[in-house]
């Protein structure tokens, strides 16, 4: 009576043809777009000089590889967008904290202060901006910096207040001093928040850099696009608006990896109302089988396993 | 002096009171008061479970003795000692389980031995141990949504014992689980107490759990809360489920205990 039930039994792996199936299905998507892509561009239902074919922008692609520029450009583009990333997480994070956790007052003075600056576009500052930080690697990665800087923020303050309370309790019972309450108890806990605005963050820092890279010119996926429109290399601009789409969803993809090694659990991306409420499963069989079925639990996890090549 | 009267107290509540402060935007300052005056002694390794209608300021009184309220008046002595603060000395277990979503079974468990800087290899001794004697075996990589009500409790429950408190402060632990899982949780708490002897005060709303389990039942009444009276169920243990549950002397205490908070829900 005293031994629990085992949770062993139900099969261990979903069989691969259904979970190969389901990854096709999600692909196809991508592909019909591909193939309608190519199409268009050769039966000529648009211009193929303003919309090459899919195979011309590929071939772009391996002219720019095979001449050693793209590596360059791929690097320096994917290098500022991680520097305004960790820039907005080192200011955003430890800000959401202190205001969060220590001065609740200077946060409910601040909150509407900070959200009518979080809507300055630095664009529209980019003089000032260009003034203060010059025109050159700095400017750049503090305009993209900027724009992170917010949804971190913000969910960072989200994060921290909403702590399940019964966990607080329990670090508070067991003596845990300011300091571990918060690297053991709160931080951890708020993972799966903070990583929802790291997620916005990491997709609008693209959105700024292309724009900001335009504006230098000193290299980045940005200045390929837009130094290949100045000649009129049209596939050139293809070329580079793919890449950027690519490394984009590489980064997403990256910090989905990120969070479910930090926070491996079941649908991470859903802030509070903890599991502990759910109602208690009887006694005999295992509440959800379906934890079995896939050994990373994440919901996410599942589209990536999927969606890997 | 005879030895009973002589026999320290393990916890002494003298005159305890809580008040709450509230604010309303209309209605200006009201003080409300949870607890008028808890006076109560708890022996070393006793059980005593903590009855009462709700509002009578039981889970307030577990805070209290936890370290986590300061009462308003009066004070909480354990050892003689008076309580100021929380301390590794008392193990709460709660009615939401509280495991951190992002540890296994051993990491939860051993949340409180990392807190008083147990060396490593100790740490995963002292869990092993834990686990076996929840009956967790084969579950120590389970993350806490991958585990039944039941089994968190027991998690929980683990996690309180493994930096080897005193005294385990229980607030209506398996008030969450089925009727089932209840009564297997029951009978293995009064299995671990037996191996631990630890000083346990349960907080129930089920009159049945509480004489099933404890050595006294202290009953609460309500605004303000206080102990109305504390009932001795000097059912022999080890206690078999099975034949006590629906034996007499079971049935009349039960009938006691529910009798006393009748008469606490009256309005006065």
């Amino acid at each position: 009576m005293s031994r629990a039930p085992s949770l062993e039994a139900p099969a261990q792996r979903a069989t691969t043809a259904p979970r190969l199936r389901a990854a096709a299905l999600r692909c196809s998507g991508i592909l019909g777009f591909a193939v309608l892509w190519e199409l268009a561009s050769r039966l000529r239902w648009i211009d193929p000089t303003f919309a090459p074919a899919l195979s011309t922008v590929v071939v772009t692609i391996g002219r720019l590889i095979a001449s050693g520029a793209l590596l360059t450009h791929i690097c320096i583009s994917a290098g500022r967008a991680l520097a305004g990333l960790a820039l907005g997480l080192l200011i955003a994070v430890p800000a959401g904290l202190v205001l969060a956790r220590w001065t609740p007052r200077a946060r409910l003075v601040l909150d509407p202060f900070l959200r009518v600056l979080s809507q300055v576009n630095p664009f529209s500052l980019m003089p000032v901006f260009l003034l203060f930080f010059g025109s050159g690697e700095l400017v750049k990665i503090t305009t993209v910096g900027w724009v992170a800087i917010w949804p971190i923020l913000f969910y960072t303050l989200t994060a921290i207040t909403t702590v399940d309370p019964i966990l607080l309790k329990t670090g508070r019972s067991m003596a845990l001093s300011e300091r571990e309450l918060v690297l053991r108890v709160i931080l951890p806990a708020s993972v799966p928040t903070l990583f929802v605005g790291l997620r916005i963050a990491a997709g609008l820092v693209f959105f700024m850099l292309i724009a900001a890279e335009m504006l230098g010119t000193n290299g980045g996926l940005g200045w390929l696009v837009h130094n290949s429109a100045m000649n009129y290399q049209i596939p050139g601009i293809y070329a580079g608006s793919l890449l950027v789409t690519l490394l984009g969803f590489g980064l997403h993809r990256g910090l989905i990896a990120l969070e479910r090694h930090l926070s491996p659990r079941a649908g991470a991306a859903l802030p509070t109302v903890p599991g502990a409420r759910r109602p208690a499963a009887v006694a005999g069989p295992p509440p959800r089988p379906s934890a079995s079925a896939v050994p990373t639990p994440s919901r996410w996890s599942a589209v990536a396993e999927q969606e890997s090549t | 002096m005879d030895a009973v009267t002589a026999a320290p107290s393990k916890i002494s509540l003298r005159g305890v009171t809580h008040s709450y402060t509230l604010r309303r935007p209309h209605e200006g300052k009201h003080t409300f008061q949870a607890l008028g005056g808890v006076d109560l002694d708890v022996k070393p390794g006793e059980f005593l479970a903590v009855v009462g209608p709700s509002g009578c300021g039981k889970s307030t009184l577990l805070d209290i003795l936890a370290g986590l309220s300061i009462p308003t008046s009066g004070e909480v002595l354990i050892d003689g000692k008076k309580v100021t603060g929380p301390a590794l000395d008392r193990g709460i277990v709660l009615q939401g389980y509280a495991l951190f979503p992002w540890r296994t079974t051993r990491e939860n468990i051993e949340f409180g031995l990392e807190v008083k800087h147990v060396p490593k290899h100790l740490r995963r001794e002292i869990s092993d141990r834990f686990i076996r004697m929840v009956g967790l075996e084969g579950f120590e990589k389970r993350l806490p949504h991958e585990l039944s009500g039941g089994m968190k409790q027991r998690v929980a429950l683990a996690r309180a014992l493994a930096f080897d408190p005193e005294i385990l402060l229980m607030d209506e632990p398996f008030a969450a689980v089925d009727a089932q899982t209840r009564e297997t949780l029951q009978d293995e708490l009064l299995r671990i107490w037996e191996e631990t002897r630890k000083t346990v005060i349960f907080v129930t709303h089920s009159i049945e759990e509480a004489v099933f389990l404890a050595d006294r039942v202290a009953i609460l009444a309500a605004n303000p809360g206080r102990v109305r009276e504390v009932v001795d169920i000097d059912l022999k243990r080890p206690r078999d489920a099975a034949h006590l549950r629906t034996s007499e002397a079971f049935a009349a205490l039960r009938h006691r205990v529910w009798t006393s908070l009748q008469q606490g829900n009256r309005p006065e």
